[in-house]
C-alpha cells in the first residue's frame, strides 16, 4: 500500500484510521484463507477415512487419539468420526463467513479510501 | 516436568507513533524522515520477535490438546490395586506434558520391558485427574498468551502503518515544497 502525489488532499486522523483497519482486515484475510485451507484438508482426510472405514472389513481399528493408536470398535469409530466432520464443517462455516464480512468491509474501506485520495493510495496487493 | 508457565507473557513497550497532524509543521525534513525511518525499523524488529513468540505458542496448543484427549477420558479405576490404567503411548508427548510423577513412572517400567519395533512403550498413569487438570491449565495459559501477542502484534501493525504513512507525507510535502521554490526562482530569474 503506498501513498504519492503532492499534498492536495490532508491526510486526516480519521483517514490513518480507515488506513490502519484495512491493514487490519487484510492480514485477517490472509490469516482466514491459511486457516479455511488447513480445515478443508481435515475435511478431506475425515473423507478419505470414513470411505476407507466402509471399505475395511476389520472389526477393531486402530484410532488415533492425541499421539496414540486406541484399539475401538468399528461402530465407535463411525460414530467418532461423524463427530469430527460435524465440527470440523462447523469450523469451516464460521471461517468462511468470516471470511465473507472481512472482504466486504475491505471493500467499503476501498470506496472510502480511494474516493478521498484517488491514485495518491494503492490497496491493492502486490 | 511441569510444562513452564506461559502466564505472563513478554510485556514489550512499543512506543506509540505520534500522528502528525500537519505535516508542514515539521521543519527539519531530513531529521525527521530520518527519526521515522529508524523508528519503523525497531517496529520491525519487534514484530519479528512477536511473531516468533506466536509461532511456539501456536505449535505448543495443538501439542497440548493432543494429550488432554489421551489422557481425559481415562477413568481412574479404584478398588483393584491400582490407580490408573495401563496405556499404549508414544514416550515423547508423555515427557512434555506431563507431571514428574508420571514420567518417573514411564522410566522405571522402561527398564522393566523391551521396547518394541521402534516406539511404543507400555506406562501406567499414576494420577489421572492432576494430570488432566495441569495440561488443562497450561492449555488454558498458552490460549491467554497467544490473545496477548496477537493483541500486541495488531497494536504494532498500527504503529508501523502511521509511521509508513507519515514518512510518505513528509516526503511529498518536502518534494512539493522544493518544486514551489523553483518555480519562484525561475520566475525571478
Amino acid at each position: 500500500m503506498q501513498q504519492g502525489g503532492g499534498p492536495d488532499t490532508e491526510v486526516t486522523w480519521e483517514d490513518q484510521q480507515n488506513i490502519n483497519k484495512f491493514g487490519r482486515l487484510n492480514n485477517r484475510f490472509h490469516e482466514l484463507e491459511d486457516e479455511i485451507k488447513i480445515a478443508k484438508e481435515t475435511n478431506d482426510n475425515l473423507e478419505d477415512a470414513s470411505n476407507e472405514l466402509i471399505l475395511t472389513d476389520e472389526e477393531v481399528i486402530r484410532f488415533q487419539i492425541g499421539e496414540v493408536f486406541a484399539h475401538v470398535p468399528k461402530e465407535e469409530v463411525e460414530g467418532r468420526i461423524e463427530q469430527m466432520k460435524e465440527v470440523t464443517g462447523q469450523n469451516l462455516e464460521k471461517l468462511e463467513a468470516e471470511k465473507d464480512s472481512v472482504l466486504a468491509q475491505m471493500t467499503e474501506l476501498k470506496k472510502i479510501l480511494y474516493g478521498k485520495f484517488k491514485d495518491s493510495i494503492n490497496l491493492e496487493e502486490d | 516436568m511441569a510444562l513452564s508457565t506461559p502466564g505472563v507473557p513478554e510485556r514489550r513497550v512499543i512506543p506509540g507513533a505520534e500522528f502528525v497532524e500537519d505535516v508542514q509543521t515539521c521543519l527539519n525534513v531530513n531529521s525527521a524522515l530520518a527519526f521515522l525511518q529508524e523508528r519503523l525499523q525497531q517496529y520491525k524488529l519487534v514484530e519479528m520477535r512477536l511473531l516468533a513468540q506466536q509461532r511456539d505458542i501456536q505449535a505448543k496448543i495443538p501439542d497440548i490438546e493432543k494429550c488432554l484427549d489421551v489422557v481425559a477420558p481415562l477413568q481412574t479405576k479404584k478398588g483393584t490395586g491400582y490407580n490408573g490404567l495401563y496405556v499404549c503411548v508414544l514416550l515423547v508427548s508423555l515427557f512434555y506434558t506431563c507431571n514428574s510423577r508420571i514420567t518417573c513412572r514411564i522410566r522405571a517400567l522402561i527398564t522393566d520391558f523391551e521396547a518394541s519395533e521402534g516406539i511404543y512403550y507400555w506406562a501406567r498413569i499414576e494420577d489421572n485427574d492432576s494430570a488432566t487438570a495441569l495440561l488443562q491449565k497450561n492449555l488454558d495459559n498458552a490460549k491467554a498468551s497467544l490473545e496477548v501477542v496477537d493483541a500486541n502484534l495488531q497494536f504494532l501493525r498500527d504503529q508501523a502503518t502511521i509511521t509508513q504513512v507519515t514518512i510518505t507525507r513528509v516526503y511529498n510535502w518536502d518534494v512539493h515544497r522544493h518544486r514551489i521554490r523553483q518555480a519562484a526562482a525561475g520566475k525571478d530569474s
